[in-house]
């Protein structure tokens, strides 16, 4: 569950702007979505492997070039349907939630 | 004082002292082992270390020159040990494989495994020490006295060798000892592996003279026999290709001879007792694929022991060594009963003629 969540997180992170590994991983923190980075890496490669990310290596100010990681037309089209089904659960929760207050309030 | 090596990081060269370098060291090799099933597991690993480097720098910022255990330490913590790495694809049989160690966690049992750390042939004696719970010394000796009066040992000695697996992660040189499983102990054995190493080389000093004596003469005899070992194999390897083309076209031969001698010579000399010959391929066929497979599975063997050393494959499970070492067995003992009760199995001809 978690780990699906993560996931969709980073293919929505991405969706707004490509970045590289270390911004997700910033943001993922400020989150507390994931406590050790290292959880990210196998999950990029997996996410790049499946073709729904690819990547290029872009200078950076310091240091040597890194990956910056973007959404595929693939990576889109899934995000969409996560993003719909996401959709369908929050509300089959939100449901039962509202559902659950005004009986017990009742 | 500490002595600093130069290492190249995702492209950037670092300074690090020797003690930082044996830990980081420790920490990708244990990450790249964890990783070895997964699919890009090169990649997944070499993305960390960029990672790491770009830690460093930002540690190194403060005004450091030099990355010392305590940066390689901050790093482990922030990117994580790799058994709190979990991808959710590793389903099925992984799955299953943590789970049961999961079990041993809670009581400790311990587990046979090669010790890596303290070996001089293959690290069974140390594996069956720590299993034990005895000193690797004593049951090295032990090893050499048997094996000098009983020299079937050497045998079981290697089997053992194929069959133990060995102890990689600090998971399982924690099982091997029979420490307890836990985040606790395998951080600690993460990051104290090397000052076990260190404690060994100290307390060498410090054994008795009985004790340095035995270890000494362990480790010659362990040294003799490692070359003659070597040596043995380097001859074998071209024997055992050499056997295994021969006893693939005897088998192919055999089978081509059996399905068409019977056809042909039946036209010309009906008269011959062909229900004998026909009673003789069965074991022919068996015999030569016997052959086939003593010698086979033994370069098959090889191979897997090559790829494995260059990274390309992983280990086969202990249950397929001790399958294939039980099937190598049945073949040999097949071979050798059929060899001694008669020589004839091989040439199927002669039956013919001798019949006549």
């Amino acid at each position: 569950m978690r780990k699906g969540m993560l996931e969709y997180c980073i293919l929505l992170l991405l969706h707004r702007e490509p970045s590289y590994a270390s911004d997700i991983i910033l943001k993922l923190k400020e989150a507390k979505l994931i406590v050790v980075e290292g959880t990210l890496y196998p999950l990029l490669t997996r996410l790049k492997n499946d073709e729904l990310l690819s990547y290029e290596w872009v200078e950076s100010t310091q240091g040597p070039p890194r990956k910056y990681y973007r959404l595929t037309a693939q990576g889109e089209d899934f995000l969409a349907e996560l993003e719909s089904a996401w959709d369908e659960l929050s509300d089959t929760v939100n449901h039962l939630r509202y559902k659950l207050l005004t009986t017990t309030q009742s | 004082m500490k002595k600093t090596l130069t290492i190249n990081l995702g492209g950037t060269v670092y300074h690090i002292d020797e003690d930082a370098y044996i830990l980081l060291d420790n920490y990708l090799n244990n990450l790249r082992y964890h990783f070895r099933k997964h699919e890009g597991a090169d990649e997944i690993v070499h993305d960390m270390e960029d990672r790491i480097a770009e830690l460093f720098n930002e540690y190194l910022h403060e005004g450091h020159q030099v990355v010392t255990i305590r940066e390689v330490e901050a790093v482990i913590a922030r990117m994580g040990k790799p058994e709190d790495l979990n991808d959710d694809q590793e389903e099925g049989e992984t799955a299953s494989e943590r789970t049961a160690d999961a079990d041993p966690s809670e009581t400790a049992t311990r587990r046979l495994f090669r010790d890596p750390d303290d070996r001089i042939l293959g690290g069974v004696a140390s594996g069956w020490a720590a299993y034990l719970g005895w000193d690797p010394t004593w049951v090295r000796l032990a090893f050499i006295l048997i094996g000098l009066f009983f020299h079937g040992f050497i045998f079981i000695y290697l089997i053992a060798w194929i069959i133990m697996p060995l102890a990689r992660t600090a998971t399982e040189k924690l099982q091997m000892r029979g420490e307890p499983v836990n985040v606790d102990s395998i951080g600690k054995a993460v990051t104290d592996g090397f000052e076990r190493v260190n404690e060994s080389i100290r307390s060498e000093k410090t054994q008795s003279v009985l004790h340095q004596l035995a270890s000494g003469f362990a480790r010659f005899i362990g040294g003799v026999l490692k070359i003659i070992l070597v040596i043995i194999a380097i001859c074998l390897v071209p024997c055992l290709l050499g056997a295994l083309v021969v006893l693939f076209a005897l088998a192919l031969a055999a089978v081509g001879v059996l399905a068409s001698v019977p056809a042909i010579f039946y036209h010309i000399m009906p008269y011959v007792d062909w229900e004998a010959l026909g009673s003789m391929s069965g074991p022919a066929i068996t015999f030569a694929l016997c052959g086939l497979m003593v010698v086979a599975l033994p370069v098959i063997g090889l191979l897997q022991l090559l790829m494995q050393s260059f990274g390309r494959q992983t280990p086969m499970s202990t249950w397929t060594k001790v399958l294939l070492i039980l099937l190598w067995l049945i073949a040999a003992g097949y071979m050798m009963y059929s060899v001694f009760h008669t020589s004839l199995f091989l040439f199927p001809e002669n039956t013919f003629l001798i019949n006549n």
